[in-house]
């Protein structure tokens, strides 16, 4: 037994070492180490082909072979920046009531024929898009895409189901206020962008809900759901000459309306603007029961040529259980269950947010790490073994939305949206393997200077405000009595504190 | 950790579009797509079955293990669950959890789940992982360590499970009831989660023996789905799983079979987190393999899928004695069961919601269903069917499940005549065989600090 007790501990240590740096190691005869990956492999997928009708619809096709299934999109080129002043929730609510009734359905009548055929519909908003989308079997699109127009063109926005969305919004809101992971991100946008048009809640607030009305919703209906300011995405197994005739059928004479389009909205802030001083807020939430710390600043816009080394540079900081946020914060340190980042891309410049949660007592700690995390991607080393499964995750996260019907159409759907080669989505695993190591530090140092980044942190301040101040004199205390969402400036005047 | 809902699937017969602007040869050519699947047996028994599909540069790896919790020993309840939580701990090659870096940090995701009759491992991967992962499969097949500090962490992990799924949500008891109560002899009986009493009482010697009984490659089916070349798929199975060998003892089957029932039974039961009470009916119905399994499917659409459905209908909008209320279809190796169950809207008792479910039951006896009613539960089960097929895992998984519980993967692409062929005769035909008084099992589950119902109560709530 001796022998190949000394030849299994040898080739044990070799194999822990190994299963850390997966390397490409000969093979030496009884294979002891996970192998490793083949160079990786590329796949072609199908091309999108498109017309514009006369009243200015853009109409594109993507067909694919497989489960004979089509998803139709109709997305609307505004979303929640487009919401009016003081009506924050308008685009959101205006989406989802698409299927609450038409002139011919009613809410119940739109759901049982859907159900009918098996499909399934939804309408929401998001920012700078509006969209809705019926899935069902091949066999199934042309009932599919009758609703889908009706829905689109001919909502009547009842009164009651008015009230219903309105109070099932508020309800959600009151329970997303009430945890201090959504909370941190509503102030954070605010902190970021002020009072511009991406710095209210997408949802929108109590007080703003309250005062939407019947005419400003059917208003932005009129304003933003015309031909001439959306996409018709088409994708499954159909024939692009049938798809083309489906759209042709129910939306030729959707009338484009005499008005101008509407003016772009543009969010102020801009991706390269000399740093803002870096904000430091606390919302002093004593019922708290963990603190949500959320390390935030501007990010990019979808036509940077940046694009791809943004997405590199935030899967190596936050993209997944062992990117470097999650590793420090959870794996070593045992501070949090999961610690993430997200580059939200826009149309404009959208926000860059490091998150986590921890006890309130180490809500000073997590927000340095946040920071030193941030600042170490530009100025600190990234092997091999480090980026290349963080490029995977993005590959491979990208290929598995793209089995599915609905991923494929909502890719295109995007790229539509922002005006991009519709090609790209064939072109997006070589963009992702393209990106360096120097790359993303650069990217990092000039696109996600620690600088201007700000820090939010919801909890119980008395356990770790004296300790933040220590890190960051700046900071500026609000109690959640006194928060006001509506407003940049974050604090109701003192006559307005809620009980 | 979820039974497998398997449905059904549809060889498309293509209905015709009046009026329709698609093209005769569009409606002709929306048929489902055969599972084109390659299988192999290798000597020590595995199986191996594959489908190449390169429209994604991704692949699904997963192995098969036909044993699940009706294989718990007896006073061991829980046990295949318990293993399958021990697979993804430490083996001779791989330290814990190892199996999650492999996939989840390459850009995939792995999961597993236990259920009556099998346990499933799966994971998606790049296509270039496939080879790690098929050594990594076959690495704790072979050379899993099963070990004190392993068994010790898991089963804690376990008991927090149970705690979890069954003492914390307010129904999980009456889930846990539904299989203690369903069934008197097969050992369907003990859910599969177990009870922390067996689980305490297990050694590790037990686990061991269950181990060595039932994880060994002929017992196991491996299917491949995806971006891969067959050729060297089979090149790498020869080189990592062919040399495990094949243990020299016998393969134990349950062989036990539950009786026919042959009178209604019932349950007043109670829990500590109940809001609202709830009822559970379930009937005693044959294997999923069944000649009657599509009707029933069928039946389970018409009276529980959507806010059109039979029961939605009648329970909870127009008599609003549910706050919920379904049909679904358990359809396992063995014998299976078609449960029915409601959750009470605020003020309703139990009886009455039993009413309400059992005459939906005698309209289906009495009546045949609507052509419109029958074409949409056709059409969504056959779309349902659609979606999960789009990924390479839900293509694996309708496969391996074909192959594993229906003994033929041919049944993954034949079941779906069988579908489109039932008709209201069918449907009216299972419900009245399989729906008589005497296949009932009754169990109504209420608030422990409820006043219990007396026995006459109970009864009075059958016509």
């Amino acid at each position: 037994m001796k022998p190949i007790k000394v030849i299994s501990s040898f080739t044990k240590a070799l194999s822990v070492l190994a299963a850390v740096l997966v390397l490409n190691l000969p093979i030496m005869g009884q294979q002891e180490t996970p192998p490793p990956p083949a160079a990786p492999r590329s796949a072609q997928f199908p091309k999108p082909v498109e017309r514009t009708l006369k009243n200015g619809l853009r109409v594109i096709v993507v067909e694919r072979g497989g489960v004979p299934l089509v998803s139709a999109q109709v997305l609307v080129k505004n979303g929640g920046e487009a919401d009016p002043a003081g009506l924050a929730g308008l685009a959101d609510m205006t989406a989802a009531l698409l299927t609450k009734g038409t002139r011919i359905r009613t809410a119940p009548e739109i759901a049982e024929t859907i159900e009918a055929l098996g499909g399934a519909l939804e309408a929401s908003a998001r920012w700078d898009a509006s969209t809705a989308t019926v899935n069902v079997q091949s066999s199934r699109i042309e009932k599919a895409m009758e609703i889908l127009a009706d829905v689109v063109r001919r909502p009547t926005f009842k009164e009651d189901e008015i009230e219903r969305q309105r109070q099932q919004t508020l309800d959600e809101l009151s329970v997303a206020l009430r945890q201090p992971g959504s909370l941190a991100r509503y102030v954070a946008s605010r902190v970021v962008f002020g009072d511009e048009p991406y710095g209210h809640s997408l949802s929108g607030t109590p007080e703003s809900l309250a005062r939407i009305k019947r005419d400003d919703i059917v208003k932005m209906h009129a304003a933003y759901y015309r031909p001439d300011n959306a996409i018709l995405v088409i994708g499954g197994v159909i024939k692009p000459d049938d798809a083309f005739k489906l759209a042709e059928k129910f939306f030729d004479d959707w009338q484009k309306p005499t008005t101008a389009l509407p003016a772009p909205v543009a969010a102020a802030v801009k991706a390269n603007a000399s740093p803002q001083k870096s904000r430091v807020v606390v919302i002093d939430k004593p019922d708290a029961g963990q603190a949500a710390v959320v390390l935030t600043r501007t990010g990019i816009n979808r036509s940077d040529r940046d694009y791809f080394r943004g997405l590199v540079a935030n899967s190596v900081l936050g993209g997944g259980y062992s990117a470097r946020l999650n590793q420090e914060i959870r794996i070593k340190r045992g501070l949090s269950y999961g610690a993430f980042s997200s580059l939200d891309i826009r149309r404009e410049a959208g926000p860059f947010i490091a998150a986590t949660q921890t006890k309130n007592e180490s809500g000073a700690e997590v927000a340095t790490i946040l920071m030193n995390e941030l600042g170490r991607l530009a100025s600190g080393q990234i092997s091999d073994a480090e980026l290349t499964p963080r490029k995977a995750v993005l590959i491979g996260d990208f290929a598995r939305d793209l089995e599915t019907t609905n991923g494929l159409v909502d890719q295109v759907a995007g790229l539509a949206l922002y005006g991009l080669n519709l090609n790209e989505i064939n072109n997006f695993i070589n963009n992702v393997q393209a990106v360096g190591a120097s790359d993303v530090q650069q990217f990092a140092g000039a696109r996600l200077d620690a600088k201007g980044a700000n820090i939010v942190i919801v909890g119980d301040a008395k356990k770790f405000a004296d300790d933040l101040r220590k890190q960051f004199p700046q900071v500026e205390v609000i109690p959640e009595a006194e928060l006001d969402l509506n407003s940049a400036k974050l604090r109701r005047p003192s006559s307005q504190t809620k009980k | 950790m979820r039974r497998i809902r398997h449905v059904t699937l549809l060889l498309f017969a293509c209905a015709v579009i009046h009026g329709s602007v698609l093209t005769p040869s569009a409606i002709a050519q929306t048929k489902v797509p055969r599972l084109d699947y390659k299988e192999r047996k290798l000597a020590n028994g595995m199986r191996v079955l594959s489908v190449e599909d390169h429209s994604s540069p991704t692949v699904a790896i997963q192995v098969w293990y036909h044993v699940g919790s009706k294989d718990d020993p007896e006073g061991r309840s829980g046990f295949a669950h318990l293993f399958e939580h021990i697979m993804f701990k430490s083996t001779k090659n791989m330290k814990s959890e190892m199996l999650d870096r492999l996939t989840e940090d390459v850009g995939g995701f792995n999961n597993a789940f236990t259920a009556d009759d099998v346990t499933v491992y799966y994971e998606v991967v790049p296509s270039n992982y496939l080879e790690t992962l098929l050594w990594a499969e076959a690495e704790r097949l072979a050379s899993l360590n099963v070990d004190d500090a392993n068994f010790r962490s898991e089963r804690d992990v376990v008991k927090e499970e149970f705690r979890q799924r069954v003492l914390a949500p307010p129904y999980g008891k009456l889930l846990y009831l539904v299989e203690q109560k369903s069934f008197t002899t097969h050992p369907y009986r003990r859910p599969g989660i177990g009870s922390i009493e067996d689980l305490e009482a297990a050694s590790l010697e037990n686990v061991k023996a269950f181990h060595s009984t039932f994880y060994r490659p002929d017992n196991a089916t491996l299917v491949v789905v995806g971006d891969f070349d067959q050729k060297q798929l089979d090149a790498w199975v020869d080189k990592y799983f062919a040399r495990i060998p094949k243990p020299d003892k016998p393969l134990p089957r349950v062989e036990i079979k539950e009786p026919e029932r042959t009178a209604e039974r019932r349950y007043n039961e109670t829990g500590t987190n109940v809001p609202l009470p709830a009822v559970a009916i379930t009937y005693l119905v044959p294997p999923k393999g069944s000649a009657d399994a599509a009707a029933m499917r069928v039946a389970e659409a018409i009276l529980s899928a959507g806010e059109s459905s039979r029961l939605y209908r009648a329970l909870v909008y127009e008599q609003q004695v549910a706050q919920s209320a379904s049909a679904s279809t358990d359809l396992r190796e063995d014998s299976g069961l078609f449960i029915l169950s409601a959750v009470l809207a605020g003020g309703k008792k139990p009886e009455e919601a039993e009413r309400s479910l059992l005459a939906e039951v005698r309209k289906m006896q009495d009546s045949l269903v609507s052509a419109a009613e029958l074409e949409k539960a056709k059409n969504q089960l056959v779309t349902n069917q659609f979606r999960e097929r789009e990924t390479n895992n839900g293509k694996a998984l309708a496969l391996g499940d074909a192959a594993v519980l229906l003994n033929d993967p041919n049944r993954a692409n034949t079941d779906i005549e069988k579908l489109q062929a039932v008709t209201a005769a069918d449907v009216q035909r299972v419900m009245k065989k399989y729906f008589p008084d005497g296949n009932r099992v009754v169990i109504h589950y209420g608030p422990e600090a409820a006043a219990p119902q007396r026995a006459g109560d109970a009864k009075g709530a059958q016509k």
